[in-house]
């Protein structure tokens, strides 16, 4: 895998660079594993600071090697220390693991980045697990981004529990949860049980929860849960109201179909698909402010 | 609340050891730093010298509001004697990693300058093993010089590790922030400066830290770069600042803070910038002294891109340089410090 993919990353890293930069991290990528890792955390005194270009095509063909992973907005540097990580002898097992261990151990804000974001494409997947669920304990936003969203690899490494943790953190933290790889099909009921529970915290505390939250929930319905959805349309604000109809449109749960049949307006629009989640996919979050009602 | 504070608020050297013979009075006690700060507004600042893994979360909200944009966080000794090579790389990763963060959820830019403190440059089995992994820590994004090195008790490992450390500088193109000791400090800062020219280093490269009256003359004329610490109680008070700049002029001067985590002052800058403007200082020299000399001299580098800072650092600005998407998460909201109601 490491070699489909790290040709294709130089094909988008080479029409983004100089001459000089591509000989220098040519240079770099072919050397010795020390070499390497010198170039992984110098890479910014050699690269251009600027965000990467890519063709769609190319995109396309990376969703092809490693599904869900994507380059897209990422800057030059986390994309060159990516491709030399990919480029980073891996015959040798346990000499490759100490590599990368040594350059967890020692990482910058930026290097971590780098590092998660290279996951999906590294040798020996199981290996960095416990580094993947370490990440989400991060208070380092951009750390913590950079394993949680638009990253592939939690959602098919992750067990239930360290899932639902990283989900969890991210309501929390107030981003948005569609940019999590794989939220579909990692729904899970637990999940959904402690989402009432967090809600109620919230809601007590005179603050809210993003309606784009609620999308976790309706395949679970049950009595709580279903009061909780009750809640939504009473609450003043418009998005919960769309929300708590997505949830009941989505559910095979009965109680739920007659809950929405009292909001036929809502029920109306879902089936000519002029409201769908995505209407409520915000990316700017404030849960906390007590007087923004969500 | 606190009625005795007064009474046992003896100085408190913990950056700086208490000279012989200090004025026991307060600093800034005439006048009220609220009713002069509209003389700087508009200005912003570069404190090249400060220990904010030492300073409180209202301490950022304040340089921020205060025009601070951008900061150098020396590595140095932390108060208490770290006993192992774990707690120094802890101790260099936060100041590239956590604290690097911090800073950028207020705003404000964060940069660090690595090294052996001299004062642990004395517990020579583990001063070995930190020169070990120095060389991990130096390239590293945002690193901007070797420091702060230099002497302390003036001890002959003391000396060993600053020569060494003087060749790690020439070897990664560094520039080099010297600490000059508390006690014999004049001698202590011509032998820095001489062992640094020994060494072949351009002083143009070499920021020597902590003058006074007595010790600028010398380092202006040998080529260097002289930082002034403002520093209540133990070091330089601003107005002494105000006098050195009259007489000496701003070209390779600049003013840092050093503040840490005994009585000290981050707003040292804004606060000797309103008082130069007060005494009739131009506010060319002002920008020289307390933003512009630190970003030439610590930018040669190469690690410091003022786009960065210079229109403020913004939340869009953090994110494009992380290659983030995120908006909200990344900056803390101002908090009403001032109301009864915590929400």
């Amino acid at each position: 895998m490491s070699h489909l993919i790290n040709t294709t990353l130089w094909e988008v890293i080479s029409q983004n660079i100089s001459e000089t930069e591509t000989d220098w991290l040519t240079q770099k990528g072919n050397g010795s594993p020390i070499e390497l890792m010198t170039a992984f955390v110098a890479s910014p005194r050699f690269l251009p600071k600027k965000i990467v270009n890519i063709e769609s095509a190319q995109e396309h063909s990376l969703h092809e090697i490693v599904p869900g992973f994507s380059i897209n907005g990422w800057s030059l540097v986390r994309l060159a220390r990516v491709w030399l990580l990919t480029k980073l002898d891996a015959s040798d097992k346990e000499a490759f693991v100490k590599n990368i261990e040594t350059l967890f151990d020692t990482a910058e804000m930026n290097e971590l980045v780098a590092l998660y974001s290279a996951l999906p494409v590294l040798d020996f997947p199981e290996q960095w697990l416990f580094r993947a669920t370490d990440a989400v304990r991060s208070n380092m936003g951009f750390v913590f981004d950079a394993i949680a969203l638009h990253n592939p690899y939690p959602a098919k490494y992750f067990s239930e529990l360290a899932w639902n943790q990283l989900v969890l953190k991210t309501i929390f933290n107030d981003k948005p949860v569609h940019f999590i790889t794989g939220l579909e099909e990692r729904q899970n009921e637990n999940l959904a049980l402690v989402l009432s529970d967090f809600a109620h915290e919230r809601w007590a505390a005179g603050r809210s929860v993003a309606p784009n939250v609620w999308r976790l929930v309706s395949k679970y319905l049950n009595d709580t849960l279903l009061s909780d959805v009750a809640h939504l349309f009473h609450t003043p604000h418009f998005y919960n109201h769309e929300a708590a109809a997505l949830v009941c449109f989505d559910s095979e749960y009965e109680p739920a179909k007659a809950l929405l049949s009292g909001y036929p307006e809502f029920e109306k629009s879902i089936t000519e698909g002029a409201l769908t989640w995505s209407n409520l996919e915000f990316t700017d979050l404030n849960t906390y402010v007590p007087t923004l009602q969500r | 609340m606190c009625q005795h504070c007064k009474d046992s608020s003896a100085p408190n050297p913990s950056h700086f050891e208490a000279g012989d013979g200090l004025a026991n009075s307060p600093a800034h006690i005439d006048m009220a730093w609220s009713e002069y700060n509209e003389l700087i507004k508009g200005m912003r600042f570069f404190d090249p010298h400060i220990h904010m893994v030492s300073r409180t979360t209202d301490d950022y909200q304040a340089m921020r509001q205060a025009g601070i944009v951008a900061l150098i966080e020396p590595s140095f000794w932390v108060g208490q004697p770290r006993t192992g090579l774990s707690s120094f790389k802890d101790y260099y990763s936060s100041l590239v990693g956590w604290e690097r963060f911090r800073s950028s959820q207020f705003g404000i830019k964060h940069y660090c300058t690595m090294g052996l403190n001299s004062r642990e440059a004395n517990n020579e089995p583990l001063a070995e093993q930190v020169m070990e992994i120095l060389p991990l820590y130096i390239y590293k994004e945002g690193v901007v010089g070797i420091g702060e090195i230099g002497f302390d008790d003036q001890t002959a490992a003391e000396e060993k590790y600053y020569r060494l450390q003087l060749e790690l500088a020439k070897e990664a193109k560094l520039p080099v922030q010297i600490h000059t000791p508390h006690r014999d400090k004049k001698r202590g800062t011509e032998r820095s400066m001489a062992i640094a020219l020994e060494h072949g280093l351009d002083p143009s490269w070499v920021i020597v830290d902590h003058n006074n009256e007595e010790t600028v003359k010398s380092v202006l004329d040998q080529g260097f770069y002289a930082a002034f610490t403002i520093y209540p109680f133990t070091k330089m008070g601003n107005e002494r600042m105000v006098k050195v700049v009259e007489q000496y002029g701003p070209e390779r001067i600049m003013v840092n803070s050093a503040a840490d985590w005994g009585i000290s002052d981050p707003l040292a800058l804004p606060k000797t910038a309103a008082l130069m403007k007060m005494r009739g200082i131009a506010d060319e020299t002002i920008r020289l002294v307390t933003y512009q000399n630190a970003i030439d001299a610590f930018g040669k580098s190469g690690q410091i891109d003022v786009s960065d800072f210079e229109g403020g650092l913004s939340v869009e600005k953090t994110e494009k340089f992380h290659g983030n998407s995120i908006l909200r998460g990344g900056q803390q909201p101002d908090v009403a410090k001032d109301s009864l109601v915590i929400q």
